[in-house]
């Protein structure tokens, strides 16, 4: 059989893997940029706190995936179900990039621009939300875009502990030594990462602020 | 009250701080105020300074002189360190300091205008803060437009980066009087500006009615300016007030960073009759 | 900007209707199975036993990376039903103490995977795949040796060989030396799993440590001893389901009855045997014992 009669044999089922799979990356992405963006936010109004998150958020980043899906384990509550434990997992392995474009994109902004709003009476509320936030939301973005590609690929991991997705194809291909039904896993997952990267690209370079 | 020329050195020819001598409460003043830098670096040393409604002070001084933090410490984007400032009568620290900003028009050297927002929407910054109906915005945005300039119809829905560096100075003059404050704080507003381009907006600059009746303090290093634009002249030099002039006193001033603006001044006249 | 702002809410509703719809409710059946040939086998036969009793479909996610990723796909809906073996229920999904009572055990799985898991434990297909002390068919006739009982006073002059699991278990080499009081003539060989048998009729050693439905113990003149003091847990394979999936197909439930008991140690051996020694395919073995039992 080749490659593409198993693929169409087996539609239904990868389909549902990649279901799986988009699920876990979108709940891991949501996750982790509703926590990751304020924190950048933090870093970037009081650097004196820079080394304390960022520093965590390297921590998360460096312990190997694997070895992140087992730390989690033996946790209450998140590894008593594999796929909020996997969706944790990948959260924290997203807050990096988030965190560091936020902080970035936020201190960026031209400080002509900053003294000027601060000057005419806006709150750091209104700074915040009517000129940094809008002015680095390109770099934010950029920052999302790779947590969404590398959340993507590491999510295929996930299949280690349980939690589904196209990696379970990966593996249970490795285990059975059948290359169909590890690319069955293999080229979807890359396929995605490829969709992602290329859609959010776009985005970012739509809402680039142009420079003066 | 410090209508006294207490404070100024006792220069032949130099005014008292007042310039009419008049009883009217001054719009802003500054009494004995310094400012520390955290690492006990001093950028300003007891400076005494007022300003009469309606006034164009011109603060003239080298880079680093200390005329700019004077400035922003009127409008408490730096807090003073010792002294007192006040600004129609009250204490800037009663003040609510985005009450204070937003009832001072403020326009610094590199304009800072809004990236992503027009034309329009940067001039009507401070009406939609303080909650104008979107009609009296408008209308207030095609007033300035053509105030200072620019064809409101052409222009509105630009963005500043399509605009030219004069342009961009005249939204941000426009921007500054938006909300229509009695005070207006000018730091080296003109200073990006090429000299023909400044030369235009000088001479649109002193021909704005509405600019006549707001106090204006304006910072700058550039002496035809200073001449042109003010009704007074202040020289600060290494953070203190070293004079305070007329335009015509200024030009027979004895004081040295003073008289030296002015050799400067006389060099280029002398080069362009020596032709 | 509105643009922007249309944009950002775009984006943020296609995440957060991402995040929220659930893909494990899925259409049909589906048949887990861990991932080695015995647990392939048994789930091709439920898979076709179940095809023929609902006359549909039955999607199989066979070779899953074992008890946990099984446990967790269950739970989670993304298949429906597996076969377990009670002693490892007991032991690494429920983490309780081991008994040796294959009736106690069962029932004790059985009513704990109903509390804890909302989870239906089905009767046992019939055969228990537990360890199985196995010695070389010559010398049990020879010495006329049926038990373990029977084999300890031998063990003097015996080496054994154990896979590494055996040795490292508490339930596995040192308590079976003390329960029988072995005392054997060497320390034992440490082994793969594949190899103990080769090992054992080569007399490279006397006494190995096996699954008892390995296929080789059909094959081979090799006596599995009894454990007369019932030393090692039960391992019955039972099916385990998810309750809403029997409730949404109600013959599904019927075709894991008719496999109730239907699968001995001795027809498992020779399946195993069929799949791993004579690399037949493990569908087409799973038909014939079907065919075999009247259950098409």
């Amino acid at each position: 059989m080749t490659f593409l009669q198993f693929f169409s044999r087996h539609s239904r089922e990868i389909l549902q893997g990649t279901l799986e799979h988009i699920w876990l990356v979108a709940v891991a992405m949501l996750l982790a940029v509703l926590i990751g963006v304020p924190l950048g936010i933090i870093v970037a109004k009081r650097p004196w706190l820079s080394k304390p998150i960022l520093g965590g958020a390297n921590i998360a980043e460096t312990i190997p995936s694997l070895a992140l899906f087992g730390f989690l384990l033996p946790v209450p509550w998140l590894g008593a179900r594999s796929d909020r434990l996997a969706i944790a997992a990948l959260a924290l392995y997203a807050l990096l990039p988030i965190i560091r474009n936020t902080a970035a994109g936020i201190s960026h902004v031209d400080s002509a621009v900053r003294d000027a709003a601060r000057g005419m009476g806006m709150t750091e509320r209104q700074i915040l939300l009517q000129v940094e936030l809008p002015l680095s939301f390109s770099t934010i973005l950029a920052g999302v875009r790779i947590a969404t590609v590398l959340t993507i690929g590491i999510a295929t991991i996930a299949a280690a502990v349980g939690a589904g997705g196209l990696g379970e194809f990966i593996f249970r291909g490795l285990a059975m030594v059948n290359n169909q039904l590890i690319l069955a896993g293999a080229i979807p997952a890359a396929l995605l990462a490829l969709g992602a990267d290329f859609l959010l690209s776009l985005l970012e370079r739509r809402l680039r602020p142009v420079r003066a | 009250m410090a209508n006294d020329s207490t404070n100024t050195p006792a220069t032949p020819g130099a005014t008292r701080n007042t310039s009419s001598g008049s009883s009217v409460a001054p719009a802003i003043e500054m009494r004995g105020v310094s400012y520390q830098l955290p690492n006990g670096h001093s950028l300003l040393c007891d400076l005494s300074l007022s300003v009469d409604p309606g006034e164009t002070l011109v603060l003239l001084g080298r880079s680093g002189a200390g005329k700019s933090t004077a400035l922003k410490l009127i409008n408490r984007m730096l807090e003073l360190t010792r002294g007192e400032i006040l600004v129609e009568g009250k204490s800037i620290k009663d003040w609510d300091p985005i009450v204070l900003r937003r009832h001072i028009g403020y326009a610094i050297q590199d304009i800072g205008l809004f990236p992503h927002y027009t034309v329009e929407k940067n001039i009507a910054l401070v009406p939609q803060l303080e909650g104008w109906t979107p009609d009296r915005i408008r209308a207030r945005v095609e007033e300035l437009m053509k105030l200072v300039g620019l064809d409101a119809g052409k222009f509105s829905r630009r963005f500043p980066h399509e605009l030219s560096g004069g342009q961009r100075q005249r939204v941000g003059i426009a921007r500054a009087l938006a909300a229509d404050p009695p005070i207006l704080l000018m730091d080296e507003p003109f200073g990006a500006l090429d000299p023909l381009t400044r030369g235009e907006v000088h001479r649109e600059f002193r021909s704005l009615e509405q600019l006549m009746r707001k106090t204006i303090v304006l910072v700058t290093h550039h002496v035809g300016e200073a001449l042109l634009l003010g009704n007074r002249i202040g020289v600060i030099d290494a953070g203190a007030l070293v004079g305070m002039y007329s335009p015509k006193e200024f030009l027979a001033a004895t004081e040295p960073v003073a008289a030296a603006y002015v050799a400067n001044l006389r060099m280029y006249k002398e080069a362009e009759e020596g032709l | 900007m509105r643009s922007f702002r249309y944009v950002v809410l775009l984006a943020l509703i296609t995440v957060c209707v991402l995040a929220s719809c659930n893909p494990d409710r899925h259409q049909g059946i589906v048949v887990g199975s861990k991932n080695f040939s015995e647990q392939a086998l048994l789930g091709e036969i439920l898979a076709q036993r179940i095809e023929a009793r609902t006359h549909q479909p039955v999607t199989r996610r066979f070779y899953l990376a074992g008890t946990y990723i099984c446990q967790q796909a269950l739970l989670a809906g993304r298949i429906d039903v597996y076969v377990e073996y009670t002693g490892t229920a007991l032991t690494a999904v429920l983490h309780d103490r081991l008994e040796s009572d294959s009736a106690a055990v069962y029932s004790r799985v059985r009513s704990e995977y109903k509390n804890r898991f909302n989870l239906d434990v089905l009767p046992s297909l019939g055969f228990n795949n537990t360890f199985a002390i196995v010695i070389r068919g010559e010398d049990a006739r020879r010495l006329n040796l049926k038990t373990i009982s029977d084999a300890a006073p031998h063990a003097r002059e015996w080496r054994p060989g154990f896979g590494f699991e055996f040795m490292e278990r508490p339930d596995g080499y040192s308590g079976l030396a003390r329960v029988y009081g072995l005392d054997f003539a060497e320390s034992p060989r440490i082994l793969d799993l594949g190899l103990l048998y080769r090992a054992l009729l080569e007399k490279q050693v006397d006494l190995v440590a096996g699954n008892s439905t390995d296929g080789l113990l059909s094959a081979r003149d090799l006596t599995q001893l009894e454990d007369d003091k019932h030393y090692f847990p039960p391992y019955d394979a039972v099916p385990i389901a998810r309750p809403d999936s029997l409730a949404r197909y109600p013959e599904v439930r019927a075709a894991l009855m008719d496999l109730a008991g239907k699968i001995s140690d001795q027809e498992m051996r020779k399946m195993n045997y069929a799949v791993d020694g004579e690399h037949r395919d493990s569908a087409d073995v799973a038909r014939d014992f079907l065919h075999s039992k009247g259950l098409e």
